[in-house]
């Protein structure tokens, strides 16, 4: 059995807090943003993360590859079309044409 | 292009033979498999289009009713019944091979989206306002379930299918032609010293048969 999480600011969480996760991570600077982050990763009854996209950008370098490579947790970037365009743009890469849409 | 500096022995030749052979398997390997993945990756992008497209719109709609169920209730009540929520969203999470690439595939155990009279808070203590903001949520974690599950696969597939064009290139461009190469190579010299022998021999015949004249 796995859980949810969400990682963001109290504004973004309080609405994941309806529906009745408990695994909610408040973070107000880029510190706890990251200390919230490796503590998910350190954790495994957590199956899905939910991530703000622009505070998945913040994270440094090394700590979104880990991420990346992870498939426990399953990170999910929320909130604008920024996730979108990454894929689109890394489809446009590997397959040399843009496929979406 | 012979970037292969090799000795132009036998050994050798048929050692490159060998190594020509297997590349030209492993190639054809790699075509296939990166065939393979695009056809799953095409086949998965349409569904992945909809999920994620779909749940975009129901984050910005979930924002909007949370942004006004606060505004005219207060925070306070909105926070008061995230308290009395109890189920928390649960799920079977099980790890899926296509072709070597290890994806989640996520089962749920229970509908998130419940009736009204379901929750575990009071309907009549409670406006209709923040009814709607906990149902957009519901169902956008559920859209986040489906999301999670389709983004990561084709994530993956996309890294794999860079990866092993990457290789197929290389091989079908720079190994092989670098290897033919010097198997030409070897090849034309072994032929030029069995000339030069034969030669030698001739030589050393007609000096014999003139020394015993």
């Amino acid at each position: 059995m796995k859980k949810v999480a969400v990682i963001g600011d109290p504004d973004f969480t309080i609405g994941f807090r309806l529906v009745g996760i408990r695994d909610v991570y408040d973070v107000t600077n880029d510190e706890e943003l990251v200390n919230a982050v490796r503590d998910v990763l350190s954790r495994d009854d957590i199956g899905i993360v939910v991530i703000r996209y622009d505070d998945l950008k913040k994270l440094p370098v090394m700590l979104r590859r880990e991420i990346d490579e992870r498939v426990e947790p399953t990170f999910v970037a929320v909130g604008g079309m920024g996730s979108v365009e990454e894929l689109r743009e890394k489809i446009r890469k590997a397959i040399g044409v843009d496929l979406w849409k | 292009m012979s970037v292969v500096k090799v000795q132009p022995t036998r050994m050798e030749l048929i050692k490159l033979r060998r190594r020509i052979k297997m590349a030209k398997r492993g190639h054809s390997l790699l075509k296939m498999k990166r065939d393979g993945l695009i056809m799953e990756f095409r086949e998965l992008l349409e569904e992945a289009k909809k999920v994620i497209g779909g749940m975009a719109e129901k984050y910005e709609k979930a924002m909007q009713k949370l942004a006004l169920a606060m505004a005219v209730d207060g925070v306070v009540a909105v926070k008061s019944i995230a308290m009395a929520r109890q189920c928390e969203p649960k799920f079977v999470m099980h790890k899926k091979n296509i072709m070597g690439v290890v994806v989640p595939v996520i089962k749920r155990e229970e509908k998130i989206v419940r009736c009204v009279v379901e929750r575990e808070y009071g309907v009549l203590g409670t406006t209709a306002r923040i009814d709607e903001a906990v149902e957009a949520f519901e169902q956008l974690v559920d859209a986040i379930l489906e999301v999670a599950e389709i983004e990561t696969t084709i994530r993956r597939l996309i890294e794999e299918i860079e990866k092993t064009k990457r290789r197929v290139n290389a091989l079908e461009y720079r190994v092989i032609p670098s290897m033919e190469e010097a198997c030409k190579f070897i090849a034309f010299k072994l032929e030029e010293m069995d000339r030069e022998n034969i030669i030698r021999l001739k030589k050393l015949k007609s000096k014999k048969a003139k020394q015993e004249a």
